[in-house]
């Protein structure tokens, strides 16, 4: 696992952004954020990112332990359908997802709280994008509170 | 001749012709209104299997401890044979190793009152079995009584508060799993310790995380027996979880779990055109 | 010690008193569930004792299932606060005497355990007699009795509206000290008395010590765990239990060290760091349990660990009775002294 990231600084934003972390497949989605760093595409600096071989990699427990610890937000990106790289990891992954999407829904963890998207390795634009609205969706849902765990406490 | 009487006749037949080495069934246990898995290796003790309302215990599960043995016969109502083949699916049981007596379920009770689980049953009868002794139950005598239970339109904050009162009664003696015959990994989620999944405390957040991961590993496999239910001692009504993973399961995939001899457990395959709203 | 008649006014008063100076713990109805819980009240008409037992025993008073040993933040440590004095209100003597069984397991074997201690030290225990039995109670038949004292510092019986109050510690008389001193008659003694009567006859625990000393390969287990499922409901609600396991939670250099229950019925428990387990199957696990409570403590603390309470019969769901094993093994294990 890498947590080598891009640093990309919001310009002038006083608000301390929400906490993020982001499972990226190493094919396709670390790649998209790469290229947004090396095109300086600016988005806000509010991701972690952990670099996985592929989403299928990314047990729902990855997700809830995120939430766990204290992150405020998570966002699962891959390869789209049918450029998996393992060629099907991303379609067993997405049933997976689903399942874990509405059982939080379910358990009263908002919408929102955690986010999943394909990115390719050419979507640097793209991967900006996502990143700018996954940030502005947890930011209005406020610090995560339901699921995180005060250890000292 | 009833049926309990027919029961234990053919596990004496069964026994002493040497066709199945021991039939798995039900006894009862000395407290009023419960039974005891029974596994019963000699003739003369197939005198003790009953079959009644109180025997709310899916076999399927016990089936895995004893298989080694050789051919068993195993006592099986609507959800006992759903889970069986769950487990044939999963290449946990063999169908030839399998004597199913098969017995038609009028919904088991606790503390006298009809199961939840029972009262939205669709499956009262086996769907595989080798032989039926006495007669099907009405199939659509419970649906009569089917109120599904309606989670209603409860905002995300009340949701999480009805469920958090709930599961944070949870005393985590994993009572819920163990009685699933479908929960067999031999290093369960919340025992696996390199590195540790679930936190061991019984914290809102731990217990939450516990009953959201047991549901989803259930997805697609859970049979909705109510087995869990009944076996919590701390009366967490695990069907809330159970059957929202179905219901997601079925809406999403079109799988209902052990119904069907020939598909695929849900969360093992998938279909190119899977609905995925969800993902930007 | 003197015995005295409080009226259930006079209880009220003195719960409402016991609650400004510290906690007290009663049974009360658990919400819409149909069983009574140890919670924390402040006055007398929120309890229910209309329950033989509550759902969980009192033993998580003073070994809670999760407890934190100690916090720390930035490489030093720090112990959580001494705890509150509290008043435990209608446990039953066998839980009463469950607590009696811990004590000496956490601080009688040479070593303290100090957050047990420290609970037990700030905690008074007032016992209510059991006048009718549960059927699944069977204190009678290991040692103890439903008006049994051991454990307690005052035991209180009910008569009608009113209860006997018997001291049994220095500190359970102070309790009563002030009230009026009605005259009592023996009607009232044998009331409890009588419940002793419709109880299970005591059973030979020594006999069946001498047959599990020897009975550890007996081939009965084979049999006796098959039913049993190996998950940890009877462990956590058996007042005596008392295994414990230790975890540390950190985030950014700030955490806690945590003990929570643990159960020898989990595969986990006997689990060592090398991967081997040496109670890796079912039955194994299953004949510790029964080993435990019946020979390993009699070894280890000199008396074994089973009270009586009946939660284990009541909660196993898969219908397996305690009174039938001990039966069971009583039957087929061999007396020690035919050696093998
Ligand atoms: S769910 Fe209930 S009614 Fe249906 S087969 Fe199982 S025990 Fe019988
Ligand atoms: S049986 Fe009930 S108390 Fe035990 S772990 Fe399952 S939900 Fe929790
Ligand atoms: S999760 Fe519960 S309802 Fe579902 S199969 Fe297992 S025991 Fe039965």
């Amino acid at each position: 696992m890498s947590t080598a990231e891009p640093h990309p600084q919001e310009a002038g934003s006083q608000e301390p952004e929400p906490k993020i972390v982001a499972f990226l497949c190493n094919w396709c989605s670390y790649a998209g954020a790469d290229l947004a760093g090396i095109s300086r595409i600016q988005y806000p600096a509010s991701i972690r990112v952990i670099r996985v071989p592929c989403s299928g990699r990314v047990d729902p427990f990855h997700i809830l332990k995120a939430l766990q610890s204290g992150a405020d937000g998570v966002l699962v990106s891959g390869c789209h359908p049918g450029d998996c790289h393992y060629l099907t990891g991303n379609y067993v992954a997405r049933r997976r997802f689903a399942v874990l999407n509405d059982l939080l829904e379910f358990a009263g963890i908002d919408p929102g709280r955690v986010s999943f998207s394909w990115v390719s390795a050419a979507e640097g634009e793209r991967f900006a994008e996502v990143v700018r609205e996954v940030t502005e969706k947890v930011k209005a849902l406020g610090p995560n509170r339901k699921l995180v765990k005060e250890p000292a406490s | 001749m009833s049926r309990e009487e027919a029961l234990r006749k053919r596990a004496r037949e069964l026994l002493e012709s040497k066709q199945v080495v021991m039939v798995v069934g039900h006894r009862a246990a000395s407290t009023k209104g419960k039974a005891q898995p029974a596994f019963i290796a000699k003739p003369e003790d197939a005198e003790s299997l009953i079959f009644d309302e109180t025997c709310g215990q899916n076999l399927a599960g016990h089936l895995l401890k004893v298989k080694h043995l050789g051919k068993i016969a195993v006592v099986t109502k609507g959800c006992d044979s759903r889970s069986i083949l769950v487990l044939l699916k999963e290449k946990q049981l063999d169908r030839a190793q399998l004597h199913i007596l098969g017995v038609g379920c009028e919904g088991v009770k606790e503390d006298g009152k009809l199961s939840d689980s029972c009262i939205t049953c669709e499956y009262p009868n086996p769907i595989v079995c080798d032989e039926m002794l006495g007669e099907p139950a009405p199939g659509d005598r419970l649906q009569t009584l089917n109120p599904k239970p309606q989670t209603g339109e409860l905002t995300s904050d009340e949701r999480w508060r009805e469920l958090s009162e709930d599961v944070s009664r949870c005393i985590r003696c994993y009572a819920c799993r163990q009685v699933c015959p479908n929960c067999y990994c031999p290093v369960c989620f919340v025992d696996a310790s390199q590195p540790a999944l679930v936190g061991k405390t019984t914290e809102l957040s731990d217990n939450m995380v516990f009953h959201i991961m047991r549901a989803l590993h259930m997805a697609g496999r859970c049979v909705e027996c109510g087995s869990c239910a009944r076996a919590c001692p701390m009366g967490i009504d695990l069907m809330k979880f159970n059957r929202k993973a179905a219901q997601i399961v079925k809406e999403r995939f079109n799988v209902v779990a052990g119904v069907k001899e020939d598909d695929a457990p849900a969360l093992t395959v998938f279909d190119p055109n899977d609905k995925q709203e969800f993902i930007r | 010690m003197t015995q005295r008649v409080i009226t259930a006014d006079g209880l009220a008063k003195l719960v409402t008193e016991w609650a400004k100076k510290g906690a007290v713990y009663a049974p009360v109805k658990a919400g819409s569930k149909d069983w009574t819980e140890f919670r924390r009240v402040t006055s007398l008409k929120e309890t229910d004792f209309s329950r033989v037992n509550t759902k969980q025993s009192a033993k998580g008073l003073l070994f809670p299932q999760r407890e934190v040993m100690l916090r720390f933040k930035d490489g030093k440590s720090e112990e959580p606060a001494a705890p509150e004095e509290q008043v435990i209100l209608g446990i039953r003597p066998c839980d009463a005497a469950a607590i009696a069984f811990q004590a000496k397991f956490f601080t009688g074997q040479g070593q303290t355990d100090p957050y047990f201690k420290a609970r037990l030290d700030r905690t008074t225990f007032i016992g209510f007699a059991c006048n009718t039995p549960a059927e699944t109670c069977f204190c009678t038949a290991v040692g103890g009795s439903p008006s049994g004292t051991r454990g307690l510092d005052l035991l209180l019986t009910d008569i009608g509206g009113k209860y006997l109050a018997e001291p049994v510690t220095d500190k359970g008389a102070a309790l009563i000290a002030d009230m009026p001193d009605p005259a009592i008659g023996d009607l009232e003694r044998k009331l409890a008395e009588k419940c002793a009567e419709q109880m299970p006859q005591a059973i030979d625990t020594a006999a069946l010590k001498r047959r599990l000393d020897s009975g550890f390969e007996h081939p009965v287990w084979d049999e006796l765990n098959l039913a049993c499922v190996n998950c940890g409901a009877c462990t956590f609600l058996c007042p005596t239990c008392h295994c414990f396991d230790v975890t540390d939670e950190e985030r950014k250099g700030r955490g806690a060290r945590i003990r929570v229950w643990d159960s020898c019925q989990f595969c986990i428990y006997s689990q060592h760091a090398s991967g081997h387990n040496p109670r890796q199957t079912a039955r194994s696990r299953y004949r510790n349990r029964v080993m435990d409570k019946f020979k390993y403590t009699v070894d280890m603390v000199g008396e074994l660990s089973c009270v009586g309470c009946g939660r284990c019969i009541i909660e196993c769901p898969a219908g397996i009775d305690v009174r039938e094993t001990v039966e069971v093994l009583t039957r087929q294990l061999p007396e020690a002294a035919e050696k093998k």
